[in-house]
């Protein structure tokens, strides 16, 4: 019944949120019932902010109701349910008097009536993105919002002009605005909407701010000072799991760095080592020359193709590992938060049942923390779902991707080797007849 | 795994010139000349040097060094030390051929003792490159090979070389008839005596005689200069990739074992996946074993290393024959410019005129010329000199003539062996390269397989 539920949380009359299959949570192959939904009219008659007090637009078609209908949420099946695709290409480099930058074409597909045109195309920098990271954050907190990749380059030696460096973070970028584009709420945000389409950004971040302000309430969360009785064991395991993944990523990481120091100093000895082979073909004759010169050619190509894996996990493996690190520490502030709304409601709830005389009638104070932790809850275990199954999918195409490279290498030395066979076996008598 | 370094090729002679055979035992002026080369050496009349029966048997025995142990005795300084000994098997061919298998004959040597044959006859034979001996002490070693003598692998591979060397003795042609290697073979105790009594030691050529041939020569075969050159570049070029190499297998050995950590991260990441864990666990096992599958890889590039070893060290068996060369013709043009001096000399006690500075010149107009009759003394001194000294030139050009032609015989003999043994080590490495990127394949494609199941 009301497993994991904290015994002081009332049911107020209805079934506890955590026995209603939620209309976003994923299931594989298995799609839940939803318009059984109890609450459904209630969710439309109550009044539903989000815990900062933007309110919740529930009549637009990312409300809960028409949510129900949206069935098909993986972003990996087929495009037909999709009306909204978003691609980051074309980096170029921009230089003015005050400083040089790099901008990145963004462009849009969509059917969906909150865009005025079919197609957009539009140039953005990296500061936009950002900024439009921060604004998701604001206004959909209870939400996971997708990383970008690092702002500052750390290492100094790094070029951020670079091409490997550029192309990167471009293929982050990108990732970036596809998650975003195929959540069910985070794709219909306004600022998301403005972000793809407006020609002057800049204009509409500073209008943005106004807008802001006019809505009253200030972004910033239920300052402290409530403490969470019992977490829901369900968002205590999410953050346990979050605790130990990030550990093994970061011990992957580190490994795949290392592979990549052997693996360049390997690669400095075989260049070494291959010329070798040259200068004693030099002193040689003919019949020692042909395969000594064959041995350091293989020696050379296989370096080469060392090469070609070392840049490319360096550039494909290493920084998703560290977009998830930075996934995940954004997704531990987002259960903090959903913390501090359960631990504002019970404080409430508490402090409300101290007078006992109004227990008739649940104070409208409580009852929005109520639904605020209910609606948390809810987008929180949707996203969470949604996440682990992106998380498996990211992680089965990253690691196939690596295997594939080193399956590559593998080939192309292979096929060196094997092409200095017949060189090898030839005999001087033969010269001048086709090898075997 | 008991591993032979490479195929060991019979030779056929083609001509040898020998007048003064330098068997150790025999007196024997007779040349022997083989001029068929069809003709197998066991059928040649002349048994050179005399050594009986056995040589004949070379050809025709089976010989292998099957084994190593550790033994502890007393040293020449009376103190404790630790060392191995090899077990030599001798069989004969003829006995395995009729389906009869007889024991083995057997008994033990050390490598010192094989030190000592092969010094003998290096100065017994110094026309010939004189295979070489596993090196003493490892060298070119990579990390986790071990430097220690008595680390087993060390001593294993120390087992196939010395067999090795055994082999190419018997495979040749003139050192196969050796006595004292026969008694190498078969006669396990006093053996050591036997070659010290040849006096053998005495036979050879100081080091500082050497070298000093070496920078005053004037005149040596163009061949042999050309040939030392290359024995140089050989041994230079041989060594520096043996050093690479034991760093490129340090550095690959160090990439193989950083894998086997995926393993392990695999392992306790699988712990807290659902539908991820069984993929992940798998591809983990793989992992662990593309990491241990560097230790084959590396032990049988080991094997390689030794083939490129074995050469290293013929390089300096290939100075050994220039130097002899060098000295040999050194030897003559010093006995030449003697003889052309002595008979200047005559010249000018004849004629009275002095032509060239000396002091006796200078005393004799100082202080007056000599006698006629002691004039005729020393000119009668000098004849003599003069007519030995061109018996001396006669048999010394004759000496470095013999032993140009002998010496190039078995230097044309040797590049032959030399250029199939490093073909086929080259081949073979190319395979051991090839059948470690089908493993690689193997085990990432198995990766794949699990990572897809995730």
């Amino acid at each position: 019944m009301s497993v994991g539920t904290p015994k002081s949380l009332p049911t107020s009359g209805q079934k506890s949120i955590n026995d209603i299959s939620h209309p976003l949570s994923y299931e594989e192959g298995v799609l839940t019932p939803s318009p059984e939904l109890p609450n459904t009219s209630s969710i439309g008659e109550k009044d539903l902010s989000l815990p900062n007090g933007t309110p919740v637009d529930t009549s637009s078609p990312a409300s809960s109701s028409s949510l129900l209908n949206r069935l098909q949420l993986d972003d990996d099946l087929d495009g037909e349910t999709r009306d909204l695709f978003v691609t980051v290409d074309d980096p170029k480099k921009h230089v003015s008097t005050m400083e040089t930058y790099i901008t990145y074409r963004v462009n849009t597909k969509t059917t969906r009536a909150e865009f005025d045109l079919p197609e957009y195309s539009v140039r953005r920098r990296y500061q936009d993105f950002d900024w439009l990271r921060n604004k998701l954050e604001e206004t959909q907190p209870t939400h996971l919002i997708p990383p970008l990749p690092e702002k500052f380059v750390v290492k100094g030696v790094v070029d951020r002009f670079s091409e490997e460096f550029v192309e990167t973070r471009r293929k982050a970028l990108d990732k970036f605005l596809k998650r975003i584009a195929d959540h069910p709420v985070l794709s219909f945000n306004d600022h998301f909407n403005v972000f793809l389409s407006a020609k002057d950004l800049s204009s509409y971040k500073k209008q943005g701010l106004a807008l802001l302000s006019k809505m009253g309430e200030s972004v910033k969360y239920v300052t402290g000072g409530y403490k969470l009785r019992c977490r829901p064991v369900e968002f205590a395991a999410m953050g346990e799991y979050l605790d130990t993944f990030v550990l093994k990523l970061g011990t992957i990481d580190r490994i795949a760095q290392r592979i990549i120091k052997e693996q360049a100093e390997y690669l400095v000895e075989l260049r070494e080592y291959g010329p070798i082979y040259l200068s004693w073909a030099n002193a040689e004759d003919d019949e020692l020359q042909k395969p000594l010169e064959g041995v350091a050619g293989c020696v050379s190509s296989c370096s080469t193709a060392l090469e070609e894996l070392t840049e490319d996990m360096s550039e494909d493996f290493l920084p998703v590992l560290r977009e998830y690190v930075l996934y995940i520490e954004s997704m531990k502030n987002v259960l903090k938060k959903r913390d501090q709304v359960q631990a504002e409601y019970e404080a409430k709830l508490e402090a409300a049942a101290l007078k006992r005389e109004e227990r008739q009638a649940v104070p409208t104070d409580v009852e929005k923390c109520q639904d605020r932790v209910e609606c948390f809850n809810a987008d929180l275990k949707a996203d969470w779902d949604r996440w682990q199954n992106n998380k498996r999918q990211d992680f089965r195409q990253l690691l196939i991707g690596m295997a594939d490279k080193n399956i590559q290498y593998y080939e192309k030395c292979l096929a060196s080797w094997e092409s200095i066979i017949p060189l090898l076996q030839d005999k001087p008598d033969a010269k001048g007849e086709s090898h075997s | 795994m008991r591993r032979r370094l490479s195929q060991v090729q019979q030779t056929h002679d083609t001509t040898i010139y020998v007048s003064e055979p330098r068997m150790a035992d025999s007196g024997s002026e007779e040349a022997a000349v083989i001029e068929n080369p069809e003709v197998a050496p066991e059928e040649v009349q002349q048994d050179i040097g005399g050594t009986g029966d056995g040589s004949s048997l070379l050809k025709k025995m089976e010989i292998s060094v099957s084994e190593a142990e550790k033994r502890t005795g007393k040293n020449t300084m009376n103190m404790q030390e630790t060392y191995t000994v090899y077990l030599i098997e001798t069989r004969s061919v003829e006995a395995l051929n009729e389906g009869q298998s007889p024991a083995p004959d057997t008994l033990w040597r050390r490598y010192s003792e094989f030190e000592l044959l092969r010094n003998y006859l290096l100065v017994t034979y110094s026309y010939i490159v004189v295979p070489p001996l596993p090196e003493k002490r490892a060298e070119f070693v990579w990390h986790k090979l071990s430097a220690d003598n008595m680390d087993p692998d060390f001593v294993e591979r120390r087992r196939i070389g010395l067999e090795n060397f055994l082999l190419r003795i018997s495979a040749h042609s003139v050192l196969s008839k050796d006595n004292i290697f026969y008694l190498f073979l078969t006669q396990e105790n006093g053996w050591k005596d036997v070659v010290y009594d040849t006096g053998f030691q005495a036979k050879a050529d100081s080091r500082l005689k050497a070298l000093n041939a070496t920078f005053r020569v004037k005149n040596p075969e163009k061949r042999f200069t050309e040939l030392k050159h290359y024995s140089d570049e050989l041994q230079s070029v041989i060594s520096h990739l043996l050093r690479v190499r034991a760093r490129v297998a340090d550095r690959l050995y160090g990439v193989y074992k950083v894998h086997g950590n995926y393993g392990r991260v695999f392992s306790e990441w699988s712990a807290i996946e659902k539908e991820m864990g069984d993929g992940l666990q798998s591809a983990g096992h793989h992992m662990d074993a593309y990491a241990a599958s560097v230790d084959d890889i590396l032990e049988e590039e080991e094997h390689y290393a030794d083939q490129l070893k074995e050469y290293l060290f013929y390089s300096e068996a290939l100075r050994a024959v220039c130097r002899k060369h060098e000295l040999l013709q050194y030897e003559l043009e010093v006995t030449a410019l003697d003889l052309v001096s002595k008979k200047q000399q005559r010249e000018e006690l004849a004629t009275g005129t002095v032509r060239t500075f000396s002091l006796k010149g200078m005393t004799s107009k100082l202080f007056g010329q000599e006698t006629p009759e002691q004039r005729e003394a020393k000119l009668k001194v000098l004849e003599e000199q003069i007519t030995e000294g061109e018996e001396f030139v006669k048999s010394k050009t004759l000496e470095c003539e013999e032993y140009v032609q002998n010496s190039w015989i078995d230097i044309e003999r040797f590049k032959e062996q030399k250029n199939q043994d490093l073909k086929e080590a080259l081949i073979s490495y190319a395979v051991m390269q090839i059948s470690m990127c089908k493993k690689g394949i193997q085990v990432w494609t198995n990766a794949k397989e699990c990572f897809s199941k995730m």
